[in-house]
């Protein structure tokens, strides 16, 4: 599974990582982690967890929908937050490919899914829409990591983090 | 950021590297709860440099985020002991990615030192076995992207948002 996290190691190891850890306060043994296949257990997912996955599919293919077209209606906020939605596709690929049970191909054009449509007259307050929108996300996307282990979790965790973050830049 | 002197060569894996538990195990959720709180510490120690470094008003989240980095690492210390394990102590000093002399370079460092605790935050998602645990993680995951943020966005780095924190 492509989304699995590398473990956080020592300085030097991964020059990405060198000021995540102080060399010496952690146990010198994650490299090996970081490039073998994930173990079976953690990331094995039960038919309710499939379920659960294909609906944050849902939730954030809705996300990529209304955002696209809260920007679409909304130029001036669409400069200034450029990043938004290209992040918010991305975030969608990823869970696509952790959910491969879901029917459809990887979202990479705007609107795409079978979520329920997008806003389709421009809201009052684009700036407050689309804030809605990645707070209701990373609630949803929040609450479902804790019902995963393993990647999975790491990935909705993560993903739910990137929401808040864009959020900031939305205030 | 690095210890002032590691006797390890980097890019290797030690001599006494033990064999990594399957992740959802308690071994390694313990595990991963040590690296967040060395990732604490690291983090508490580095915004003193980061607020050495800027002045007046500037330190206004400097201290906010210290306040947060050391309520996280007690709370690791304690989770780490409960499961009968000794917490990972802090380093008398650590060394710097690079020089940090003006207000930008301490912008730069505060994103790292966040990017570094969300990056533990998320391997202890990969890595927990227990519901609350993940709870925690998720909230310190979250947290420290949302004072990732301001801090890349005075270091330049565009943009200034990540999809995906942590992976």
């Amino acid at each position: 599974m492509s989304t699995r996290p590398a473990r956080p190691v020592a300085a030097g190891a991964f020059p990405r990582r060198s000021l995540l850890v102080a060399a010496g306060a952690l146990p010198l043994l994650g490299a090996l982690a970081a490039c073998t296949d994930p173990p079976p257990g953690a990331d094995a997912v039960t038919p309710q967890q499939e379920d659960r996955l294909a609906g944050q599919v849902a939730v954030q293919t809705e996300l990529v929908a209304a955002v696209d077209a809260v920007l679409a209606a909304a130029p001036d906020l669409a400069a200034a937050v450029p990043a938004v939605l290209d992040q918010c596709r991305d975030q969608l690929r990823r869970l696509q490919e952790a959910a491969p049970s879901v029917t459809g191909s990887p979202t990479t054009t705007s609107g795409s899914g079978t979520a329920s449509p997008a806003p389709a007259a421009p809201v009052a307050d684009p700036r407050a829409e689309l804030r809605t929108r990645l707070t209701t996300a990373a609630d949803s996307h929040a609450a479902a990591c804790l019902d995963f282990t393993g990647a999975r979790a790491a990935l909705l965790g993560s993903i739910a983090a990137g929401l808040r973050g864009q959020l900031v830049v939305l205030a | 950021m690095t210890a002032p002197s590691s006797t390890t060569p980097p890019g290797t894996a030690g001599p006494a590297a033990p064999t990594p538990a399957e992740a959802g195990s308690a071994r390694a959720e313990t595990a991963a709860l040590q690296d967040a709180l060395a990732a604490e510490h690291v983090a508490v120690w580095g915004y003193g440099t980061v607020g050495a470094a800027l002045a007046g008003e500037d330190r206004t989240p400097v201290a906010v985020a210290v306040e947060a980095h050391r309520d996280l690492r007690d709370q690791l210390a304690a989770l780490v002991a409960d499961r009968g394990a000794e917490p990972v102590p802090t380093l008398a000093a650590y060394q710097l990615p690079f020089p940090v002399l003006s207000a930008v370079d301490a912008a730069r460092l505060a994103a790292q030192l966040e990017d570094g605790t969300t990056a533990a935050w998320v391997w202890v998602l990969d890595q927990a076995a227990d519901r609350a645990v993940r709870e925690l993680a998720v909230g310190a995951a979250s947290a420290a992207e949302v004072r990732a943020v301001p801090w890349r966005s005075r270091a330049g780095s565009t943009p200034a948002t990540t999809a995906t924190p942590g992976l």
